[in-house]
């Protein structure tokens, strides 16, 4: 009887208000949740794009190229144009993929030590690593839908043209 | 896929040709070699692209028996560059067949565009020209 009574006697103003108060509790229930006090499962991460490693590996040719030319000046003339190629090849991917680098690309080099061999090691090292960095773009060119297959088979291309420009 | 694979093969015609008269002003022998060894592979890749496109059932345009030069050949200078503008273009001829191709087709094309674009640098390093390579070989533009 207690319970029915309110009902009987409201007017369409507390019954409105009720609703609200009841749609109001959901809304905060929802944004809550969104806060993640809730998140007893977490969203998965979403599945890195196929092509950050290319990426990623385009970034760390170019760290390595900026490495060999503090350890080296003199190689500096060459290796420059070759370290920009990949740059290019970073931010056309990150375009891509629609990620965003990370800021001051170059940050790997802090972490890395200059190669201690002669000009001609470092060279040759760069080299049989330009060489890998192609095989893995070929796969990707290779697996990659139509709309990515020729930005990604001219980064494999011009990793060979660096191995050849090497030698 | 015809139509990339047409211009594949214009463009290998074209190079079959301009390796023809490049090679009349090399002395070096590395180059002159280099000519040699060029006009071999285009010669392969025109016969697979004939290959491709009969097994579509399309005609290719029979090859123009010469073609228009972007600029007279004279003399090595002249010749090493064309030898680098051909390489270019036959790089930039089989990207576009990328896209329209799958497995070991679009593999046959990466190799193809990989190997002009190798060949090209190589050029540009007997001529003297920097930078030796691009970013994106085979992009027009």
């Amino acid at each position: 009887m207690v319970l029915t009574g309110p009902v009987r006697m409201s007017d369409s103003v507390h019954t409105r208000r009720r609703i609200l108060t009841a749609t109001g509790a959901i809304v905060a229930a929802a944004t809550l949740a969104g806060c993640g006090l809730f998140d007893d499962e977490p969203e998965p991460e979403p599945a890195p794009d196929p092509l950050q490693p290319i990426l990623d590996e385009a970034l760390a040719m170019a760290a390595a190229y900026d490495l060999a030319i503090q350890a080296q000046a003199t190689l500096a003339e060459q290796l420059t144009p070759l370290a920009e190629d990949h740059r290019a090849h970073a931010a056309a991917l990150a375009t891509l993929i629609g990620t965003v680098l990370p800021s001051g690309a170059a940050a790997p080099v802090a972490s890395a030590a200059p190669p201690a061999g002669s000009a001609d090691e470092t060279l040759a090292q760069l080299r049989k690593s330009e060489q890998d960095a192609q095989t893995t773009a070929i796969a990707a060119c290779l697996a990659a839908p139509a709309d990515r297959a020729a930005l990604v088979g001219s980064i494999a291309a011009c990793r060979a043209t660096h191995a050849s420009a090497l030698r | 896929m015809k139509e990339q694979l047409t211009a594949a093969l214009a463009a290998e015609e074209a190079a079959i040709y301009a390796y023809g008269l490049i090679g009349v002003h090399l002395t070096k022998e590395r180059e002159v070699k280099g000519a040699r060894d060029s006009e071999q592979v285009h010669r392969q890749r025109r016969d697979y692209l004939v290959d491709r496109i009969a097994e579509l059932k399309a005609s290719a345009a029979p090859a123009p028996a010469g073609y228009a030069l972007p600029f007279e050949v004279t003399d090595r200078a002249s010749a090493l560059k064309l030898a680098v503008h051909i390489e270019d273009g036959v790089a930039q001829a089989w990207r576009a067949v990328l896209p329209v191709t799958e497995q070991s087709q679009r593999n046959a094309a990466l190799s193809a565009m990989t190997d002009s674009a190798v060949r090209a640098t190589a050029w540009r390093k007997y001529s003297g020209t920097t930078p030796l390579t691009m970013a994106f070989p085979g992009r027009p533009g």
